[in-house]
């Protein structure tokens, strides 16, 4: 008896181990099997693209993939200044018309030349109504657009629009060839632009293969012969498939990957202040939030550092208004008031409000890295200081949406889509009838200065403007600016060149070699 | 027996017409929509583009109407397009398909691996220490988190090359080293849980077997110890394992949700959690669809061969 | 062959105590825990386990006590898997005697029901019933007893079925006593044995359940503490901070062991079938 149980185990253990040695010799077999004949550098992402139509898509996913299938009519390089991408050149005759000089030679990768007739080819689409595109409301004051010749365009606006050319550099406005969207219906499934780099294979939920475009206007360029994107949802599988080498470059948010990944030494980490801002808003038309004393209160409890640390592990930057990384407008947060803890005047602000004793109210956030809950208990946390109460309402990414289009919650922590513009982002967020002002503020000093800022071309008179809506935002406090997330990337030790720009582009793909 | 096969079919009519009615409307209670989702929260819109988007997601008609509409079209075999991506559903289904199955079947070769002979030393050995030890090692199995286990095997091995390995799904008969190799883990954080439930029936079963006449009878006639087990109890024992691995089907499939997350593997479980995340309702409509057509084919093949093999079987309703 | 008392029915003690210890840690943490377990401390983040700091499990990401939050997650944890369990009989045994016993179109009516709420996989069934109704611990019940409620229904029925053609049945009816005399008297009594081993199980199961929705976010909430939303936040550190993964996996594994060790046990004493086989 003894020995038949023995036998039985010893059977299991057996069956065990043999699949186990299968593995072990697998896993010999394939480390030595590589070609190393063509140039290929792999990309780990978490989220797959949703489509490919530049006019079309949303999703941050989807534009990664369009940084190098497409080009625009500008772009912005690593100090987030706009340079020349398809037009090489542009003069300004007055604040209400653009005249645009296109590259000459620009193929689209079906083999024919670029020229004045895509670009208001694609710009129209973009603002015909039935394409519903995102990218039509930063170019909505377009009245017409002129082919002056094949390679010169001049597009006229209603109203100036000082951040005009930074508009262009939106992927929503890449251009983009007339016949591949007739013969498509649209191109979120196709991709036949100008970039570096053209589609050859997508398997959904998985990878991307794009391989170099031989004919692409920049001289040397794109450094490598084909660009895998990879699908892996989990931070820590990204870091680990770039330690294991299956992996060359692995685009992470998760500020404790990358504190993990400092500690390895085989990987790099580039770590950047981004452009978008994670923020804490309220509901200003809901009491006891329509008092700007209790929105003042509440910024004194707020501690921008110790988020950071405790919701990002470090891996971002203190903020007010505008970005901190958008450097030529963004004042520090010395030098604006209610950006610094105070519990005292919080509490005697509450107190004049009508609250000495404090009150209780809701923060919707999700526990998606967009939904902030981290940072939310942070700040449950933080305003426990001044006596508030706040409770979490955690709900599910679908739901938090709802919340957020219905504008239904008291409180929400966010993070906003930036821009290097003060423009761009603020007057969408901000201005009493901007498309993403949902805490429904409405103020006519800040709808003042936003209409001001944008009509303005000389750069040091916007630069007072918006020094003084900074400091009007900062005061009534419709929404608390945290802190900016870094980008950050890590790099295997075969990659060289890769440079990130701060608003999550990878333009620098095309500019990037293997060993 | 035929005539037993066929009115078990037509038996499963009504359950997936009820199932298709309650995936239907439940997906259309989770709040939010599919436009929501792909507005998201940074897009501006005006009203007229709004309008357009709200015919595009089939957000303009009554929702009892686009049932109708959705059940002649699948009725079809036409199960639409996904409201996300604009890919038709169901060759984006039929993509991701066999890697779920075969996680599935392959951690029920696992399980049986394990569980068949643990089941066996336990019974043999009831009541000793050696089936107390068995015993409680597989209790413990049935109690590991299946998502927990997972996360410490992808911290612990997928530091090494290879060993599990990223991308692209191969199927087996492609490249069976690099599928194996794939599937290896997921397959046994899903497979380890479930074969503490094959042990479990493997004991109980082969002791039933084992106090049985038959068994006795052959003993007494000095059959040696071991051919009575493997010839006579085990072949009578393995009946009930046979069905309750089949009813199991589903749990494990179900098992396959969190672990193709956590080891980032394109199959069904993962598509539907994305597509629920994402409100993209003919996604989760198909897929829910198409796993309980496969749940109840899988327990009506399993009945069948219960039946074939176990002629005593009453071959109607009341027995099950 | 002689074996000694204590391994029959072993399996059985060594769930009871287990669950004890846990019933006694519930009571304790309801009037004292090692630290606050909601308090931040940007001081001590992440810090590994360790006697000097009292903090014997460690701290998580936001430098809260690991064991205090264990301590209080283990409530929540209970009391999910008792409610969903208590939910899912009620409801299951109800719909299971109702079709066992009338038979006919109703057994038809009521299992085709239970069919159809078998045939969605568990824990997406869960998923869907949490997206629907909110993310909160009621709702979390919910979700799980609705799952738990075709199962009951199933094992009912079936006890009662083959209940129901037993002699003893037909000689109560032929001495005229009324159906819910028989079915209080007679039916339900004798269903039990295979009932109390399904509640065991399903109390384990319960508590697989609530952490795999909360480790998909969709369970309970934080800053509430529960073991699956532990090991969600968990996941993110859990290379540079593995106790913060390790622990309340062990408060998992060791109460859902309780459970089925407390399962398995009386199933060997209550089904008659398998005792003193040599």
């Amino acid at each position: 008896m003894k020995k038949n149980c023995m036998l039985s185990i010893a059977i299991s253990v057996l069956m065990l181990l043999v699949t186990t040695g299968l593995f072990a010799n697998g896993a010999a077999d394939n480390a030595g099997a590589k070609p190393v004949v063509e140039k290929v550098l792999t990309i780990g992402v978490d989220q797959e693209a949703v489509g490919l139509d530049p006019h079309i898509v949303t999703a941050f996913s989807s534009h990664r993939r369009i940084d190098l299938l497409y080009n625009r009519l500008t772009r912005l390089d690593e100090n987030l200044s706009v340079v020349p991408d398809l037009a090489e050149s542009w003069e300004i005759p007055d604040n209400l018309t653009y005249i645009f000089h296109l590259r000459k030679g620009v193929k689209f990768h079906n083999g024919r030349e670029m020229v004045a007739d895509d670009v208001k080819y694609s710009l129209e689409r973009v603002l015909d109504k039935k394409t519903a595109s995102p990218g039509r409301s930063y170019i909505s004051l377009i009245t017409s657009i002129d082919i002056i010749d094949p390679y010169t365009v001049k597009i006229n606006l209603s109203a100036p629009l000082a951040s005009f050319l930074n508009a262009l550099t939106s992927n929503n406005l890449s251009i983009v060839p007339r016949e591949a969207v007739e013969a498509n219906g649209n191109l979120q499934k196709v991709a036949v632009g100008t970039g570096p780099f053209m589609l050859k294979e997508w398997i959904p939920d998985n990878s991307m293969t794009l391989v170099k475009n031989p004919d692409y206007f920049v001289k040397n360029s794109p450094k490598v012969d084909k660009v895998i994107f990879r699908v892996i949802p989990e931070a820590a599988s990204l870091l680990s498939g770039v330690k294991s080498g299956d992996l060359d470059i692995a685009i992470i948010n998760d500020g404790a990957t990358i504190r993990q990944a400092d500690k390895i030494s085989q990987v790099t980490v580039l770590s950047k202040p981004g452009i978008n801002v994670r923020t804490f808003g309220f509901n200003t038309t809901r009491k006891p939030f329509n008092d700007k004393r209790v929105r003042e209160a509440l910024a004194l409890a707020i501690n921008r550092d110790e988020i950071v640390s405790l919701a990002e592990f470090g891996m971002g930057s203190p903020t007010g208004p505008i970005p901190v990384s958008a450097k030529e407008w963004a004042l520090p947060l010395s030098k604006l008031p209610f950006s610094a803890p105070d519990y005292n005047r919080a509490k005697a602000l509450l107190a004049d409000a009508g609250y000495p004793n404090g009150f209780t109210f809701n923060i919707v956030c999700s526990s998606t890295y967009e939904g902030g809950l981290a940072v939310a208990q942070v700040i449950q946390n933080e305003l426990k200081n001044i006596g508030v109460t706040a409770n979490l309402e955690v709900v599910e990414w679908g739901v938090y949406i709802d919340r957020w289009v219905k504008r239904d919650f008291d409180s929400m922590v966010e993070i906003r889509g930036g821009s290097g513009d003060p423009d761009r982002f603020l007057y969408r967020t901000l201005y009493s009838t901007g498309g993403v002002n949902n805490f429904m503020f409405k103020n006519a000093e800040v709808d003042r200065l936003l209409d001001l800022g944008r009509s303005q071309t000389v750069p040091k008179e916007r630069k007072t403007t918006y020094d003084k809506l900074q400091k009007v935002l900062a005061e009534e406090a419709p929404v608390i600016f945290l802190y900016c997330p870094n980008e950050n990337y890590v790099l295997g030790p075969r990659v060289e060149g890769f440079k990130p720009i701060g608003n999550g582009s990878l333009y620098y793909i095309s500019e990037t070699s293997v060993k | 027996m035929i005539r037993y096969i066929v009115k078990r079919l037509l038996s499963l009519i009504p359950v997936l017409f009820g199932v298709s009615l309650i995936i239907f409307f439940l997906v259309r209670m989770i709040p939010g929509t599919a436009l929501e989702m792909y507005m998201g929260t940074q897009v501006e819109a005006t009203p007229e583009q709004m309008v357009e988007l709200q015919r595009i997601f089939g957000e303009d008609k009554p929702v009892p109407v686009l049932y109708m509409e959705w059940l002649g079209d699948i009725i079809h075999g036409d199960f639409g397009y996904s409201l996300r991506t604009g890919r038709p559903v169901f060759p984006d289904i039929l993509s991701r398909l066999p890697l779920s199955l075969e996680l599935t079947l392959f951690s029920l070769v696992l399980a049986l691996m394990i569980g068949i002979p643990l089941g066996i030393v336990s019974s043999l050995h009831q009541n000793t220490f050696g089936d107390f030890i068995s015993r409680i090692t597989g209790l413990l199995g049935l109690s590991l988190p299946q998502f927990w286990l997972a996360a410490l095997m992808v911290m612990a091995f997928s530091g090494f090359r290879g060993w599990i390995p990223m991308g692209n799904y191969v199927g087996f008969i492609v490249d069976p080293l690099r599928n194996l190799k794939m599937l290896f883990f997921p397959s046994l954080a899903i497979g380890i849980g479930f074969a503490a439930v094959v042990m479990r029936y493997t004991r109980n079963s082969m002791l039933e077997v084992l106090q049985q006449d038959y068994i006795r009878t052959a003993k007494a006639k000095g059959l040696k110890h071991r051919s009575v087990i493997y010839t006579h109890a085990l072949k009578n024992a393995i009946l009930p394992v046979i069905t309750v691995t089949g009813f199991n089907t589903g749990y494990l499939l179900g098992g396959a949700i969190v672990i193709e997350e956590v080891f980032a593997l394109p199959g069904i479980g993962r598509l539907s959690l994305y597509a629920i995340y994402q409100r993209d309702y003919p996604i989760i409509q198909a897929v829910v669809m198409i796993i309980a057509t496969i749940f109840v084919v899988v327990n009506l093949i399993t009945d069948i061969i219960y039946a074939l093999m176990n002629p005593r079987t009453r071959l109607d309703d009341t027995t099950r | 062959m002689e074996k000694p008392r204590i391994l029959k029915n072993g399996i059985a003690i060594m769930g009871l105590v287990i669950i004890l210890l846990y019933i006694i840690m519930i009571i304790v943490s309801s009037f004292w825990l090692p630290f606050d377990p909601s308090e931040m401390d940007v001081k001590h983040v992440l810090e590994s386990p360790s006697f000097g700091t009292g903090h014997f499990f460690g701290t998580d990401e936001f430098g809260r006590d690991v064991l205090s939050r264990i301590m209080k997650g283990s409530s929540v944890s209970l009391i999910i898997s008792i409610s969903a369990t208590a939910l899912g009989a009620v409801f299951g045994i109800m719909m299971g005697i109702w079709a066992g016993f009338l038979g006919g179109r109703w057994d038809n009516f009521i299992m085709r029901i239970a069919d159809i709420m078998f045939s969605f996989p568990s824990l997406l069934m869960a998923i869907f019933v949490m997206a629907v109704l909110g993310e909160n611990t009621y709702n979390v019940i919910i979700a799980i007893g609705i799952i738990y409620i075709p199962q009951f229904a199933r094992i009912s029925r079936g006890a009662i079925l083959s209940l129901k053609s037993n002699e003893f049945i037909r000689a109560a009816r032929s001495n005229g006593a009324g159906n819910i005399y028989i079915l209080f008297r007679h039916l339900l009594p004798n269903s039990m044995p295979p009932i109390i081993v399904q509640v065991s199980l399903s109390l384990s199961v319960a508590i697989l359940l609530e952490s795999s929705l909360s480790f998909l976010g969709l369970g309970v909430q934080p800053p509430e503490p529960s073991w699956g939303n532990m090991l969600s936040s968990a996941r993110k550190v859990m290379m540079i901070a593995p106790w913060t993964a390790i622990y309340p996996g062990l408060a998992i594994i060791t109460l859902v062991l309780g459970f089925n060790l407390l399962g398995d046990g009386l199933r060997d004493i209550l089904d008659p079938r398998l005792r003193n086989v040599s």
